[in-house]
């Protein structure tokens, strides 16, 4: 059997890493026993003898009178204790999806991706199911505010207008500071805002753009627009950095093309996925063949290739041909044979990268058929070069005023300081932040706006595709929408609501046939959530220019290190630092939370005894380390997006700014530097590291094959299953389930290990967030985690995820051994736990193969020492009011979201009419982008689980224990050369 | 509306009761200061013993002739007046403290409403003293309501108790006074045994509220609704068949019949006027929750209703004769479970249950004869607990 490791440790010596890890273990356990020892027993008895009479004194001499408040008037749609969906729009630092929004008695809940968008399709990501805590996070601001003291509406519009009219008239300019605008009215209010200060400047800034690709596009098509990429058209994948399954500009979108296009259990076809990269990123590490290269060799690689898509194509390569450190030949053969049907992206910001790759798909004649200009993304507007005039029309003190919609320049752009210092001197200062923030910080007004779960608005995210947002609450604080506060200071009172009906009624209405009048149009619109033109398919015209240059180009000397710098899967450019559920996430690969670490190359790691937790200074900035397999050779990976300093309780001083080591080359940025210098230091920093937690002892838990091999034998990779089906012998009498038996099934090849069902999961049944420090001492609550497993070369491994939560064994070993019964099983073959029962003995915990159940080692709640989201009134509203929160003392795991199976079972029986198949939909499954898991009723013979079941890839974990798991895995099928 | 239940008074032990009189106590005496500190206010005008005068005459103990009874005879002070339909004299006088004497003067003395008039004629009340009785209600709704004392019964009996065993004890070990030993013991295994039975039953009472029923901020009767109009509990209740909610209706729902029916036989105007106002001012009615499920369990009526089509009675009782709602069953976890083995599942009919093949095929081969809830897994953990 091939060897999976976890970490480093574990394959060098996979004996020693055993104990080692126990013993770290029990120390951590005694180190916390001894931190926890300032009290003695003593105390102890003391403070249990006043506990106990205290509660017994509240407890049964006085119950709290509870209140019934009913509705005055109850508005018609709204019952108390059922929850409704609203179709609504997330669209937040470039990221795009539709979705839909649970509201219990009138507070978001849940947020869900929304089935019927065409470009999100169901998908949603970690920060879209994050974003919900952001609405309740008490950083927001209450109202409006002056240099920070607060100022009613009337009073800053009065000096803002006054302002605005000032500096029109003395000459200089006001710039409006956007992130990309989506929204077609927003647009069209931004206009006339103009039009009533002509001298203000619109410019769009975003932290990561995509100049590069705007700018070869427009060279390249005469369009400076981001093409719509099939990902699920192409039979082979070519990424040169771009991690378009984990940040790059769309990736809910691509996640799911992505996975279509290699779904076995549709199909008997995958495509092969190339990818070349520095630090392995999450879309690296779903890769079928990865080449560890350094980004400076980018360049060089795209010229070679393209040189030999030339040459097999008949034409003459062009000059500067240099030595590769790939070889390519069987690539560009495997290229050319899949011509059409072959997809070349590239991650960089440098726009002669991006005319190679058009000259390359181009050349593969991909253009109009798996990349095609019908539907342009719009998610990425902005242009690096064009900020850059900015800062030097800023710096020249052209620029009398600025207001801030959805930016932070000052944290995340390479020169924050000054564009702070600068900012703090204008005459004007406006940002519309709904929470503080570091440019923000430094601005005079704050006219904060709501959150998107209150507002109003539209989108456009691609050409044609538009989709409403609407508002799921009142607003919680005295916030007013940036097109009203805009439209004020041009002199008109504009309800954006009204503004929006009629924006639609006059431009949108009229493009469609299906609706005889606009009331009709909006209300159908506005449930669905989504509307969408017919495509205007015009191809455009190819161009080789500026292809020459780019050709002859010399790249950047690859001397010394290499730093790239990365957006993290959790929190991308850093917006959202203070969603504690986004921070404790861990990080798809490395499985590290809380921090962003300087992942290293595992030889040099090893040549100068730097190990997990070492710290290194990269041009000065400290850093721990993470030895990283599949690391290039000197190259280190960052994530950016941390450091942040005014961000909120949590998000603050969290992990190191990266932003200001950006290199900015003619006005674009650049993400990684050459001639990096690198410094070992003595010091060690402690990360939150979970990637070693709940070993499972490297038993054949991950199943793999290739694809060749599959094809031959559907079952190849699991002959282990049809063995330990053979020798399957029980005392147990077999448990008959007479109803439903619910199931699982995870595909391990659709799975791209996201982390988004780690999200959804705290979102819908309350699982608090522990900290850095709890996590560390493996107390990580997350009732789904992500295994994810390296086998082969540690400077190259394959990377397996394995999503795993309660199995619901149907012979579960934690059941018997429960001294209360806190746990049986149900007469649907759920595995239960009863948290009033529980009395905390842990014997289950230990008992659990699978490591799946957790311990609530305090109370999260309401407890100022975890100062996350459930410290106030204001976080607590996010809580799932159809699910326990859990006391200290009790153990709690997966439930296969119960009360959603209650619940469409509670529907079903009052409209008298059996389940239907994948009406149940656990948050898990529903949140899942890549659809990689299934979830049924495995005693109907027709549903899907059954027939995942049955396929010959499903297999169980430890089958070999008997414990009849009711959750199967596909076995992981790698579209390789070899087994 | 800051009252103050206390339904339950005990002790758990010796220590408990001591640290509850010691709570009392402070209670007391902070009231006793509250109260020495609001007697200063002076409303309208009034002087301290203008509305002192004015509240003996309200409760009747003035010395001076009349032969009708005191106000207080029909308006109780005390917030805790369920037996009474009248309205209590702080709802009087929160509705009359922002409106003037002449006001509240032609609402006494010349009642619109039958029942009042019934009860209002030919009062001897002169312009004088019902100015100083305005004046007492207007200080009184500054004060808020009076406390209700708690009542105190068990603790006294425990700590009295307490005592007994403390004497038996001494005297059994030290004094050994009483010639017949056998007394000392008696009274020491007695008193014991009692303070043994009383902290079990509340021990099994902790949490459940059997037989609660709180006044509410509206003498609303069910009997007279339900019992004598005969009106269905899902016209109010209107959700109770499909959200696990029954829902208390809106007040905008009273309104459906309220809005012509303006007095009650037994209550007259003031109590639907309660309501009319609510709505009409955007004021929410505060009802007291009667029936308190503990957190971790989850209830649904929709199930029970909707699909179990169980009757409102079985769980709530003959609310068709309660003129002031109370819990009816004890809502303990016995007695759920104990009604889902009895209860059977409407099994044949609805087409939810074709799924349960082996059982439907058992039924018809005669090997059982019918199908309980808990057959079905109604007694699962995690059908309540989740």
């Amino acid at each position: 059997m091939k060897s999976y490791w976890r970490s480093l440790e574990e394959r060098q010596n996979p004996e020693q890493f055993k104990i080692d890890d126990a013993r770290a273990e029990i120390d951590q356990k005694r180190d916390l026993m001894k931190k926890d020892a300032g009290s003695s027993r003593r105390d102890f008895l003391k403070t249990f003898g006043f506990s106990i009479a205290g509660a017994a004194v509240v407890a049964s001499c006085k119950k709290p009178v509870e209140k019934a408040i009913p509705f005055l008037v109850k508005p018609e749609e709204v019952t108390p204790g059922m929850a409704n969906y609203y179709a609504s729009t997330y669209f937040e630092g470039n990221e795009y999806c539709s979705i839909l929004v649970k509201v219990c008695d009138g507070r978001p809940i849940k947020i869900e991706g929304n089935d019927l968008s065409p470009v999100t399709r169901q998908g949603t990501s970690a920060r879209v199911q994050a974003s919900l805590l952001n609405l309740y996070d008490d950083a927001r601001f209450r109202g409006p505010q002056k240099n920070g003291e607060p100022l009613p509406w009337t009073k800053i519009d009065a000096e803002i207008t006054e302002s605005l009219q000032q500096l029109d008239t003395s000459g200089k300019k006001v710039v409006l500071l956007t992130s990309s605008v989506i929204s077609p009215s927003t647009r069209t209010i931004i206009e006339a805002f103009q039009k009533v200060y002509p001298r203000v400047w619109w410019l769009r800034y975003d932290a990561v753009s995509a100049t590069g690709i705007l700018k070869a596009n427009q060279l390249s098509f005469g369009k400076a627009v981001i093409p719509d990429y099939h990902f699920d058209r192409a039979k082979v994948i070519v990424s040169f950095g771009a991690d378009f399954l984990g940040t790059w500009l769309a990736p809910v979108e691509y996640a799911k093309k992505y996975a279509q296009g290699r779904d076995l259990t549709r199909q008997a076809e995958m495509s092969r996925h190339y990818q070349f990269e520095a630090g392995l990123s999450l879309t690296g590490a779903n890769a079928d063949v990865r080449f560890p290269v350094k980004p400076s060799e980018e360049l060089l690689l795209l010229k070679q290739l393209y040189n030999r898509l030339c040459l097999s194509g008949g034409l003459p390569p062009a000059a500067g041909d240099g030595q590769s450190p790939v070889d390519l030949t069987a690539l560009a053969e495997e290229l050319t044979r899949h011509a059409g049907e072959a997809l070349v992206v590239s991650g960089s910001n440098d726009y002669r990268l991006q005319l190679l790759v058009n000259a390359i798909n181009h050349l593969l004649g991909n253009y109009g058929k798996t990349i095609t200009f019908d539907r342009p993304l719009l998610t990425r507007q902005a242009s690096d070069e064009e900020f850059a005039l900015f800062l030097t029309a800023l710096a020249a003190g052209e620029v009398g005023g600025v207001i801030c919609h959805g930016v932070n320049p000052v944290y995340d752009h390479p020169e924050g300081e000054k564009i702070a210092a600068l900012l703090k001197n204008l005459p004007l200062s406006v940002s519309f932040s709904d929470r503080i923030e570091e440019t923000t910080a430094v601005c005079t007004y704050v006219c904060p706006e709501p959150h998107y779960l209150e507002s109003w608005g539209d989108a456009e995210p691609k050409t044609g595709s538009f989709s409403l947002m609407q508002p799921a609450i009142r607003r919680l604080f005295d916030s007013r929408q940036p097109q009203e506060s805009l439209m004020k200071w041009a002199g008109q009172e504009v309800n954006y609501y009204e503004y929006l009906r009629q924006y639609w009624e006059k431009e949108l209405f009229p493009k469609q046939s299906l609706f005889d009048g606009f009331r009709q149009f909006w209300n159908d619109t506005l449930q669905k959530g989504v509307f969408e033109l017919p495509a205007a398919s015009s191809p455009l015209a190819w161009s080789e220019a500026g292809l020459t240059e780019a050709l002859e180009a010399a790249g950047p000397a690859s001397q010394g290190w290499e730093l790239v710098l990365t957006e993290s899967v959790a929190l991308g450019n850093g917006k959202f630092a203070n969603n504690p559920w986004l921070q404790e996430l861990p990080d798809p690969v490395a499985k590290i939370s809380w921090d962003n670490f300087a992942s290293v190359p595992v030889k040099w790691a090893e040549e100068n005894g730097v190990t997990n937790e070492s710290v290194i200074t990269i041009n000065g900035l400290e850093l721990p380390v993470f030895v990283q397999p599949g690391q290039a050779p000197q190259t280190i990976s960052v994530a950016l997006g941390y450091g942040r300093t005014v961000a909120g309780k949590v998000g603050d001083n969290l992990g190191v700014n990266l932003y200001p080591l950006q290199p900015v080359e003619n006005g674009v940025r650049k993400f990684f530097l050459t001639g990096v210098n690198v410094e070992l230091t003595s010091k060690r920093y402690p990360l939150a590291i979970s990637q070693t937690h709940h070993s499972m002892e490297g038993r054949p838990i991950v199943r793999e094959t290739a694809f060749g091999a599959w094809k031959v034998n559907p079952a190849a990779g699991n002959e282990l299953h049809a063995i330990h089906e053979s020798k399957m012998v029980t005392l147990y009498e077999k448990k008959e389930f007479k109803g439903h038996h619910w199931g699982m099934a995870v595909d391990l090849n659709a799975c791209i290990g996201c982390g988004n069902c780690a999200i959804s999961c705290p979102a819908e049944n309350n699982i608090q967030v522990v900290g850095k420090e709890q996590v560390r001492n493996r107390r990580i609550m997350h009732w789904i985690r992500i295994d994810r497993y390296f086998s082969e070369q540690p400077e190259n491994p394959r990377v397996s995820f394995q999503p795993v939560m309660c199995q619901h064994c149907d012979n579960a070993p934690c059941e018997n051994v429960c001294p209360v019964a806190a746990t049986p099983h149900s007469d649907e073959g759920l595995n239960q736990m009863a948290y009033n029962r529980c009395v905390g003995t842990r014997y289950c915990i230990n008992n659990c193969p699978y490591r799946v159940r957790r311990f609530n080692w305090f109370q999260f709640v309401n407890n100022e020492k975890f100062d996350y989201a459930s410290n106030s009134d204001l976080g607590r509203m996010v809580l799932n009011p159809d699910v326990t929160v859990r006391s200290r003392g009790v153990v709690e795991k997966c439930s296969f979201c119960v009360q959603r199976i209650q619940d469409k079972k509670q529907l079903a029986k009052i409209e008298g009419r059996p389940l239907r198949d994948g009406e149940i939909q656990p948050a898990c499954v529903q949140s899942c982008p890549s659809n990689a898991l299934v979830f049924g009723d495995m005693n109907d013979p027709e549903s899907k689980i059954s027939k995942l079941m049955a396929d010959p890839r499903n297999y169980h974990l430890l089958e070999e224990l008997h414990t009849l798991p009711s959750v199967g895995y596909l076995t992981k099928v790698r579209n390789v050369a070899e087994s | 509306m800051n009252k103050i239940h206390i339904r339950k008074s005990c002790g758990t032990n010796l220590f408990c009761s001591i640290f509850l009189a010691v709570n009392l106590f402070f209670f007391f005496s902070t009231d006793v200061l509250g109260a020495g500190e609001s007697e200063s206010l002076i409303a309208g005008g009034y002087s301290a013993d203008e509305i002192k005068r004015g509240e003996r005459f309200f409760k009747g103990l003035l010395p001076f002739e009349r032969k009708s009874p005191a106000c207080i005879s029909c308006h109780n002070i005390l917030s805790s007046d369920t037996l009474n339909w009248n309205p209590s004299a702080f709802d009087i006088a929160n509705k009359f403290a922002a409106k003037d004497f002449n006001e509240f003067r032609s609402a006494v003395l010349e009642p619109a409403g039958t029942k009042m008039t019934a009860s209002h004629v030919e009062r001897d009340l002169g312009e004088e003293d019902l100015k100083l009785v305005k004046a007492y209600l207007d200080n009184l709704a500054q004060q808020g309501p009076p406390h209700v004392k708690p009542s105190i019964d068990n603790l006294l009996l425990f700590l009295l108790l307490g005592v007994l065993i403390t004497w038996a004890l001494l005297e059994l070990i030290f004094f050994r006074k009483v010639k017949i030993r056998a007394i000392p013991l008696v009274v020491f295994l007695g008193a014991f045994g009692w303070q043994v039975k009383m902290v079990v039953a509340e021990g099994v009472r902790l949490g459940r509220q059997q037989d609660y029923a709180p006044d509410q901020p509206v003498k609303f009767s069910h009997k007279v609704h339900v019992g004598e109009n005969g009106i269905d509990c899902m016209y109010c209740h209107t959700t109770a068949e499909h959200s696990k909610s029954a829902g208390i209706p809106a007040a905008n729902l009273c309104l459906n019949c309220h809005i012509l029916i303006r007095e009650g036989t037994n209550s007259g105007k003031f109590e639907i006027a309660k309501v009319v106002d609510a709505v009409a001012e955007g004021e929410n009615l505060e009802w007291i929750r009667i029936h308190n499920l503990p957190d971790h369990v989850f209830f649904s009526h929709a199930v029970h209703v909707g699909s179990g089509k169980l009757d409102c009675n079985t769980c709530h009782g003959p609310v068709e004769e309660m003129h002031v709602m109370k819990q009816f069953s004890d809502l303990s976890m016995g007695w759920c479970v104990n009604c889902h083995r009895e209860t059977r599942v409407d099994f044949q009919d609805n087409g939810y249950y074709d799924t349960y093949v082996k059982l439907h095929e058992d039924l018809r081969a005669g090997k059982i004869d019918t199908i309980r809830a808990a057959d079905i897994g109604a007694n699962d953990c995690m059908r309540c607990h989740y």
